[in-house]
């Protein structure tokens, strides 16, 4: 019966009611868009690799043969260095529990050039080993501009403002078209929770295919940033098979949500005299 | 069987509508109400055809108190009444779909849809006009198709408000053959009318509402 009238319900969507309706459905589209583009924006370039990468600090072992008055001397002479930005010592058991000797510990000025650096300390009689302590990788937060930001904040609220009052007047054309057979229904005993949960229905349906063409444009995209990847270098999430997946699935979640809201909104006009079965 | 004792219905102003009516109605008997307009007849069909929830006083419906019934219950009662509304509006479709509709939005298959249908076309003489788009129906056999609609699904109860509507006498009396046709005792007839009693259906008891109370014949 419900299938019945569902099916009598879509066939009065006209031309009028079906534009709106396409419009709320184009702009919930829109809005899970912008909803997923945050969540395919790449992360900053990340090098796992050690080799290359910019060096933290300097681990100079001295020899334990070497005097504490030349050590006293190194010392008061590298701290003095433009090249050297903060020197400590250490003992060398510190590092190494059976090593012996005392560790000069030097914070590059230039971290990009703390390989000369290192190179110079090798040459040093006296000094047994020198290690490079490379920056840790960081994950740099990716630059969009305040501007985009904004910009997508403000269509993810227009766009789901619209799409809402889109809906809604495409459910007005189409319960107005549909008003006599409503009056019918209530005035033969169908309840009125058949209509309600029909209104609301529609509602789902246009929200659950919005978030299916979400779905279905992601994979496309997916396979295009796949093929290639410097085709989409902002949302760079794009490659990533499983974060597309889940921000389909969750686009397809919130279509039904906020389709069902778009059919509450079309199903409390109901109320309206013109739906009343007796005069 | 409709038993209607101590009913009283008012506007939300305070206005009375109904005051005080007691009505008694055998099975498969037809019965006129009739009042000028604004007597309350309309009213009174809309709270027997438990489209109106009473506000004071007793309804019974084939031994079932409306006043006490669950909003389920009152669908289910609802469904075994037929109705035709005061300046009752077709579907935009064929006549064949308007009745269709309500039969299968009743949950009835084709098939017995198909074949309640015929029956109603026919016990309503429009059989021969199923294809026509019931906008394009003159003004007697809108009538005559809303009737087919209230029949249509084998209700206990009909309601027939202002049937005589803007007809003709000859047309009145056409309806009146109708109506008297339909009157085989299967189910009990109430019909509402604002005029006097068309030729054919003197014969029918009846009721006079003035001011929303029953004033005899």
């Amino acid at each position: 019966m419900q299938l019945f009238v569902f099916r009598e319900l879509l066939g009065a969507i006209r031309a009028k009611s079906a534009t709106f309706f396409t419009f709320s459905g184009f702009l919930l589209f829109l809005f899970l868009a912008s909803v997923s583009s945050f969540f395919m924006i790449a992360p900053g370039s990340v090098s796992t690799s050690v080799e290359g990468q910019p060096i933290e600090e300097i681990r100079v072992f001295l020899s334990p043969r070497l005097s504490s008055a030349t050590v006293d001397q190194w010392f008061l002479e590298w701290r003095e260095r433009d090249d050297i930005v903060r020197l400590r010592f250490q003992f060398a058991q510190e590092f190494d529990a059976s090593a012996s000797g005392g560790v000069f510990i030097v914070s590059p000025a230039d971290t990009v050039m703390g390989s000369a650096l290192s190179s110079e300390f090798r040459s040093i009689d006296g000094v047994t080993e020198v290690i490079e302590v490379p920056r840790e990788p960081t994950i740099e937060a990716p630059y969009i501009s305040l501007t985009i930001r904004i910009s997508l904040l403000v269509i993810l609220v227009l766009s789901i403002a619209a799409s809402l009052f889109c809906s809604r007047r495409g459910y007005r054309e189409l319960l107005t078209a549909f008003s006599g057979e409503i009056r019918m229904l209530r005035l033969s005993g169908i309840s009125e929770r058949v209509v309600f949960t029909l209104v609301v229905a529609l509602g789902v349906l246009i929200g659950l295919l919005g978030g299916l063409f979400l779905l279905a444009v992601l994979y496309l995209l997916h396979q295009i940033a796949l093929a290639k990847p410097d085709a989409f270098s902002l949302f760079g999430g794009l490659t990533s098979g499983i974060r597309v997946l889940g921000m389909g699935l969750m686009g397809v979640m919130l279509g039904t949500l906020f389709g069902g809201l778009a059919g509450l909104l079309g199903a409390s006009l109901l109320h309206r005299r013109e739906f009343d079965p007796l005069p | 069987m409709i038993q209607v004792s101590e009913l009283h219905f008012s506007t939300e102003d305070g206005v009375k509508v109904l005051e005080d009516i007691h009505l008694h109605v055998e099975q498969g008997e037809l019965m006129l109400i009739l009042g000028s307009a604004a007597s309350g007849k309309s009213l009174l069909l809309g709270l027997l055809g438990a489209q109106i929830f009473p506000q004071r006083g007793q309804i019974l419906v084939h031994g079932r108190n409306i006043a006490r019934l669950g909003p389920d219950k009152m669908l289910t009662l609802r469904r075994r009444i037929g109705v035709y509304p005061q300046g009752f509006v077709p579907l935009p479709r064929t006549v064949h779909e308007n009745v269709a509709f309500k039969l299968r939005a009743l949950g009835n298959y084709r098939e017995q849809a198909e074949e309640k249908v015929l029956y109603a076309l026919e016990t309503t003489g429009l059989i021969r006009q199923q294809g026509v788009d019931a906008l394009e129906l003159s003004s007697i056999d809108r009538i005559r198709l809303g009737i087919a609609l209230a029949l249509c699904h084998d209700p206990l109860l009909l309601l027939i408000d202002e049937p005589f509507e803007g007809l003709a006498e000859e047309e009145k009396a056409e309806i009146a053959r109708l109506l008297c046709r339909m009157n085989t005792g299967h189910f009990s007839i109430l019909v509402a009318t604002r005029g006097p009693v068309p030729p054919g259906l003197e014969m029918f008891r009846r009721i006079r509402l003035v001011d929303g109370m029953v004033r005899g014949a």
